[in-house]
């Protein structure tokens, strides 16, 4: 039941004005700067160049390579995060024995500091001093440059976004096979279909919306990933590991380029609407099927 | 619980689960174990190679944590006093309103016309583009001049019969939850200009309290309200509905009855929002530079400004750390209870 009472407007408006003034207020302010040349150091007066920081930018072998890293981490981070994520949330629901102590240490990994994350990382990581490489010799295995060689880099980066945000999938998977009923499953039983048969057929199909909201919000979110990078490999070696916001910062803030890093912002942002758009798409038709 | 899957599954095929989730938490585990060791060891301990258990492979020390606390690395102790002011107040001012605008979304009808919504989007960037560059104002006065001309406008507008959609309680909502969707990179960047500009007219909001807060209670407001939409609906109305036949007034139906019956969903929200102001990296990195850095900027410094010496950068995330392990294990028992599930469903 909906009540219509003016007091509403007392209990919504301080949350819309806060979002309004400090989400929409700069969208507007950073959307004409795009248009500008507009530099702080050296200082040069703005000038309209209207759709030239676009042009410039799409140009720019150094964007399209920090889209391509931040796809590549995003995509498999991902989807490595959901399959084992998936796979840990069904063994808890089954109950394995000793469920209620990994409940904690899963919880825990999302709730730290992704800068003191990437800290630690480094430690494990480092060549010389970090227990990985040390394990390596022990097999008689060569050490690995893991922060010095780009692809070793992208893929450590990738291994603690996995370390970080699985937690994330299993906890939303657990809650979601949890809804599940249970008489499906008795009917399964019955009629002596596998564990396996179980799984794609009645499990994987009605967990497939919450999969499809799980996976949409991390890969949202890891598209935004600034800070692990930032601190594990400050972008490099070179250009090697330097995501979209990093690239972003740079710009911005090391040489103040304002126009050109407003218009990065937004090609930035239409390329999330681009991502999110056409994997709702493409999803639509599946969720529909099984509702 | 439903005891699905493993079912069919024999004794050794559980063994082999159980030992696969097994070998996940240890690798959850190693990183953290890691961090602690470590901060308790001293330089000889750390250059020589990886020492693993303490009295065996290494005499513990508290030297890296006294050094912090002297200040020898940075102002640690400022930083920390910082990080939990402005994490407690934006959390808790973050909390409040959210929890008010998702009450109102839950329980009261609002319509407005996406024509309206137009207009204010037009007016305050068309209103911004005319003070600025035709009247002779600074572009922060425009902003400032714009937006609530153009917010007034609106909502006159949304009481004539305009064409177009009307937009409910759904949409309203979507339009919250989306502002998640936007690369940070964008606001805070913008955010920066703005504050800089603010802080020309005399008002300073680069560095200070309330330009950080309200920027972190802005971008939590769209988690406040999702998680708190659903604690709401949750209550059975039988009860709001018997108050109001008693003429109690909304507000007092929300703060005397609401509250209090979904104080462990308030508690939960606000503990995810502080652990999300805590950790935040980027708003702060722009936002603040020396008075209120917060933790997250001091310790990505760590590694800059002295080089390798992991005892102290392991003291100093252990810091940054503990705080939100002591909140994992109240988040874990709140979970147990069945009560975050529910929300997050």
């Amino acid at each position: 039941m909906m009540r219509n009472d003016p007091i509403k407007h007392v209990f919504i408006w301080p949350a819309v004005l806060v979002v309004l003034a400090i989400s929409i207020f700069p969208l507007i302010y950073s959307f004409t700067t795009s248009f500008l040349s507009y530099r702080l150091i050296p200082p040069i007066p703005p000038r309209v160049v209207w759709f030239g920081n676009y042009v410039t930018l799409l140009q720019e072998p150094r964007f399209w390579n920090a889209i391509l890293t931040t796809t590549l981490i995003a995509f498999i981070a991902v989807g490595l995060q959901y399959v084992i994520g998936f796979g840990v949330a069904l063994a808890l629901n089954a109950r394995v024995p000793g469920e209620r102590l990994f409940r904690v240490a899963l919880l825990l990994p999302m709730l730290l500091a992704p800068v003191a994350v990437a800290l630690v990382a480094r430690m494990i990581f480092n060549p010389t001093m970090g227990p990985l490489n040390q394990l390596l010799s022990t097999f008689g295995l060569a050490n690995l440059p893991f922060l010095t060689n780009g692809h070793w880099a992208l893929g450590c980066i990738i291994a603690v976004e996995i370390w970080q945000w699985t937690p994330f999938v299993i906890l939303m998977m657990l809650a979601g096979l949890q809804t599940l009923p249970e008489d499906v499953y008795e009917a399964a039983e019955l009629e002596n279909a596998s564990a396996w048969q179980q799984f794609w057929g009645i499990t994987f199909p009605m967990m497939l919306p919450i999969s499809a909201a799980v996976v949409f919000i991390r890969l949202i979110e890891s598209y935004k990933i600034m800070d692990t990078v930032f601190v594990m490999t400050g972008g490099g070696p070179g250009v090697d590991t330097e995501t979209l916001t990093l690239f972003a910062y740079q710009e911005g803030f090391k040489k103040f380029n304002l126009g050109y890093t407003s218009a990065l912002s937004f090609l930035f942002l239409i390329a999330i609407t681009i991502i999110g758009v056409t994997y709702l798409a493409l999803l639509r038709p599946h969720l529909e099927k099984r509702r | 619980m439903s005891g699905q899957g493993l079912t069919g599954l024999s004794t050794l095929s559980r063994r082999l689960v159980a030992l696969g989730v097994l070998a996940w938490c240890l690798i959850t585990a190693f990183p953290l174990y890691w961090v602690v060791v470590t901060a308790f060891k001293t330089p000889p301990g750390v250059v020589g190679g990886p020492t693993y258990i303490p009295f065996v492979d290494f005499t513990p020390t508290l030297q890296p944590f006294i050094d912090l606390y002297q200040g020898i690395r940075g102002e640690f102790f400022r930083t920390f006093l910082n990080s939990t002011i402005v994490g407690l107040s934006a959390a808790a001012m973050a909390t409040a309103i959210g929890a008010m605008a998702a009450y109102a979304l839950v329980r009261f009808e609002f319509r407005v016309r996406l024509g309206a919504g137009l207009i204010f989007f037009l007016l305050a960037l068309g209103g911004y583009l005319l003070f600025s560059n035709n009247l002779g104002f600074t572009r922060a006065q425009a902003l400032l001049l714009a937006f609530p001309i153009a917010l007034v406008i609106a909502i006159i507008a949304n009481r004539l019969p305009l064409p177009g959609p009307i937009l409910g309680n759904e949409d309203i909502l979507f339009w919250f939850v989306s502002q998640r969707m936007f690369p940070p990179i964008v606001t805070a960047f913008a955010l920066y200009l703005l504050y800089t500009e603010i802080g020309r007219l005399g008002f300073q909001l680069i560095d200070s309290y309330v330009g950080l807060t309200l920027c972190y209670v802005a971008f939590s407001l769209p988690i406040v309200v999702w998680l708190m939409r659903d604690f709401f609906e949750a209550i059975p109305i039988e009860v709001e509905e018997a108050a109001m036949v008693d003429n109690v007034p909304s507000w007092r139906i929300f703060l005397g009855i609401v509250v209090p019956m979904s104080m462990n969903g308030l508690l939960a929200t606000f503990m995810i929002t502080l652990a999300f102001v805590w950790n935040e990296f980027l708003f702060a990195l722009f936002l603040t530079n020396s008075k209120w850095q917060t933790l997250p900027i001091l310790v990505a410094g760590q590694n800059s400004q002295r080089g390798d010496e992991w005892w102290a950068i392991s003291a100093a995330a252990l810091v940054a750390i503990i705080p939100m392990m002591i909140m994992a294990g109240l988040l874990s028992r709140m979970m147990r209870s069945g009560l975050l599930l529910g929300a997050i469903k």
